[in-house]
């Protein structure tokens, strides 16, 4: 990271066994990490100071981390990581939908932890506004819902679809109707994981024309253009974010 | 005969009952109506018997003309009776049969009023075979005109007196009115079958009504295993006692789950936080080897633990059934299997889409597929649809499962070569859970060996439920 001040976190949970060897890690890479046993004292510590990010369990006494999460994001606008045990893929997206930034089950990798964070905290400092990112497109008949992740086909079904191929689609949506070359797709769709997608683009969209076209062999969605590069053939509308 | 009898007896309550009162009613009926058949034939002959012995006796100075009638000028018939014939001749026809049984009840009637005839004779006879009656009606247009004299029959009674050389002879005609007296009957059973069966149809009703939404309710609860929605008792006291016990039992085996979760959450949370405690302190383990052990444990424990409490909450799932395009999430999980460089096969496949959970499907899946891979080098996906179902296959080209060991395999805990080495991966809950997400689902897990080698297993789910 080029950040020239070291990042700030607040570590908040109940479980003094796992929360002080946490905070010497953290603090081993390079994090200045402030602790709170619940979200009474988190709530007091914010008071002071305003960490740049925040490590929330979400099962503890008292006030509960969801709770706590939904305090930080609406009033405060920081970005949250929960912890969690339970790891139901439901609570991933209540976690998600309260405004968490990333849901991270326990057990967890430290290091994958602390990648986590990074990736959050770059894409804080982005600016685009996350209402804006959240807010379903609609295009043919299709819908997508960005926080859900959730593609629907005009009749309604659930299409199953991977992050890769999300990404991918977005970039098609976020353009309609222009010719995308493969290096400008691949640019749109490395930003922030590039770990996780590192393919080739054409092997991602003829996955994506697998799901989504009638006949794949004759897309009409997401057509080839000679010459090198892919257009998304229909119009899209942005839908007002949904809020639950 | 016992199909043909199952097949039209029918099968609910309501049905059964009305039947059998329908049956029952229609017997005695039966009986009441030639009870009273028989009771009316007795009592016309009664009114034949005196009417004859009535005219006999009074003959032949009684004048039958009604009092209150013009001749010529009312509606209403005058002369009610042929006036009595008095001959010398012998009055049976030849052919003519004596009625035995008539001659006797006539003649009871006659020896109570003091006259014991010589001679008495009773026979039916037609119209057209007697010459005085149709003489008579001749004259007479305003009886010719009725029904029972036109219509043909008639009772002749004849009476020689003792010392008397002429017969007296009476006639009356035979009411023609018995099919007139059946329908009747039959009418009256029928309007007594239609309030008796209305008023049972209402009744049972009643009781059969809240069965069957009892009935409704216990399959809804065996598939949501939510005490939500459940029926408010109604219908007769015995049907109430049922419902209200019924949700009683609902109650509690739903607390018995609920239970059941929060202690498996509990453990979860539990056993998950220090857990994650060891994973971080690793951390500061030198050694990369011993640390990278430690850490595959560590994710191993993490991953069994996971496992329990997916097998234990897969009964009662928090997420909804949602339409959901089955060949694009069978071609997810091979793609993840794909991107980490695993020789899966995709076949070709139709669309097929039904309401499902994504996130347990998708799991039962990588399950599926990672056992394929795991023991059987190499995976081949397809699906297709069979009749109702939509089946997900997977084939390997491993050595397959002991034919005995087959439906063993699906037990939790359950693991191939009877070993329980964890190099060969897990703790033998992975087709138990797939199998119960199956369940979930309403589908089915099947395992077989194929002839050309290999395990096949196929994942067959309902396409309408």
């Amino acid at each position: 990271m080029n950040d020239p001040a070291p990042t700030r976190l607040l570590l908040v949970d109940d479980e003094a066994s796992l929360r002080e060897p946490l905070a010497d890690y953290l603090s081993r890479q390079g994090f200045i990490v402030r602790q709170a046993e619940d979200a009474a004292k988190a709530r007091s510590v914010l008071l002071d100071e305003t960490p740049d990010l925040v490590l929330l369990d979400i099962m503890m006494p008292g006030e509960d981390g969801l709770s706590l999460c939904r305090h930080l994001t609406e009033t405060r606008h920081l970005p949250v990581i929960l912890l969690t045990a339970r790891g139901e893929p439901m609570d991933r997206i209540v976690g998600l939908e309260i405004g968490a930034d990333d849901y991270v089950p326990k057990p967890f990798e430290p290091r994958e932890l602390v990648a986590r964070i990074r990736s959050v905290l770059r894409r804080a400092t982005r600016p685009t506004a996350t209402s804006e990112e959240d807010s379903p497109y609609e295009f043919d008949g299709w819908r997508l819902e960005p926080l859900k992740r959730k593609l629907s086909d005009p009749s309604g079904n659930v299409v199953p679809i991977s992050s890769a191929e999300f990404r991918l689609l977005v970039a098609f949506l976020n353009h309609p109707r222009q010719v995308l070359d493969r290096d400008r797709l691949l640019d749109m769709v490395q930003g922030r994981e590039a770990h996780l997608f590192d393919r080739a683009v054409d092997n991602q969209v003829s996955r994506l024309r697998r799901k989504m076209e009638d006949d794949s062999r004759d897309p009409k969605l997401i057509q080839t253009v000679w010459g090198g590069g892919y257009r998304l053939a229909a119009d899209v509308r942005r839908l007002p974010p949904e809020h639950e | 005969m016992n199909r043909v009898v199952n097949r039209i007896v029918p099968k609910s309550l309501l049905g059964q009952m009305l039947l059998a009162v329908g049956v029952a009613l229609f017997v005695a009926q039966g009986i009441s109506a030639v009870l009273l058949y028989r009771a009316a034939e007795q009592r016309r002959e009664m009114s034949y018997a005196s009417g004859l012995a009535f005219q006999l006796i009074a003959q032949p100075s009684f004048d039958f003309r009604s009092k209150s009638s013009n001749r010529g000028h009312g509606a209403g018939p005058v002369w009610r009776r042929i006036r009595v014939e008095v001959t010398s001749a012998y009055p049976l026809r030849p052919g003519e049969k004596r009625d035995s049984r008539r001659e006797q009840s006539l003649r009871s009637i006659l020896s109570e009023q003091g006259v014991l005839p010589a001679q008495l004779l009773v026979t039916t006879r037609k119209l057209s075979d007697d010459s005085y009656v149709l003489g008579r009606l001749r004259d007479r247009p305003d009886l010719r005109a009725r029904p029972e004299w036109s219509n043909g029959e008639f009772v002749v009674a004849a009476m020689l007196r003792p010392g008397e050389k002429a017969w007296t002879v009476a006639r009356l005609p035979l009411a023609s009115s018995q099919p007139r007296q059946l329908g009747e009957l039959i009418m009256q059973t029928l309007l007594l079958y239609v309030v008796l069966v209305g008023l049972l149809a209402l009744l049972l009703r009643r009781i059969t009504r809240p069965l069957a939404a009892l009935t409704r309710r216990l399959e809804t609860f065996a598939e949501t295993r939510e005490t939500d929605g459940q029926i408010e008792p109604s219908g007769p006291e015995d049907t109430r006692r049922l419902i209200a016990a019924h949700n009683a039992m609902e109650a509690s085996i739903a607390a018995l789950l609920d239970e059941k979760d929060v202690m498996l959450g509990a453990i979860g949370h539990d056993l998950k936080t220090p857990l994650a405690a060891l994973r971080v302190r690793i951390e500061s383990v030198p050694d990369d080897a011993e640390r990278a052990k430690m850490a595959a444990t560590i994710e191993d424990i993490a991953r069994t633990l996971d496992d329990i409490l997916s097998l234990a909450r897969v009964g009662r799932p928090t997420d909804p059934l949602e339409p959901t395009d089955l060949a694009a999430l069978v071609a997810s999980v091979v793609e993840e299997f794909e991107d980490m460089g695993e020789p899966v096969i995709l076949g070709t496949g139709e669309r097929v889409a039904l309401p499902l959970r994504a996130t347990w499907l998708r799991r039962a899946l990588r399950n599926l597929i990672g056992n394929a891979l795991r023991y059987g080098e190499r995976a081949t996906v397809s699906l297709r649809r069979e009749g109702g179902d939509a089946v997900v296959r997977i084939d390997d080209d491993g050595p397959g499962i002991a034919p005995g060991d087959l439906a063993r395999m699906m037990e939790p805990f359950a693991r191939g070569e009877g070993s329980r080495n964890r190099s060969t991966g897990g703790a033998g809950l992975g087709l138990a859970i797939a199998r119960a997400i199956a369940v979930q689902h309403g589908g089915r897990l099947v395992l077989a060996n194929r002839p050309e080698g290999g395990l096949r297993v196929e994942l067959r789910l309902p396409t309408k439920r």
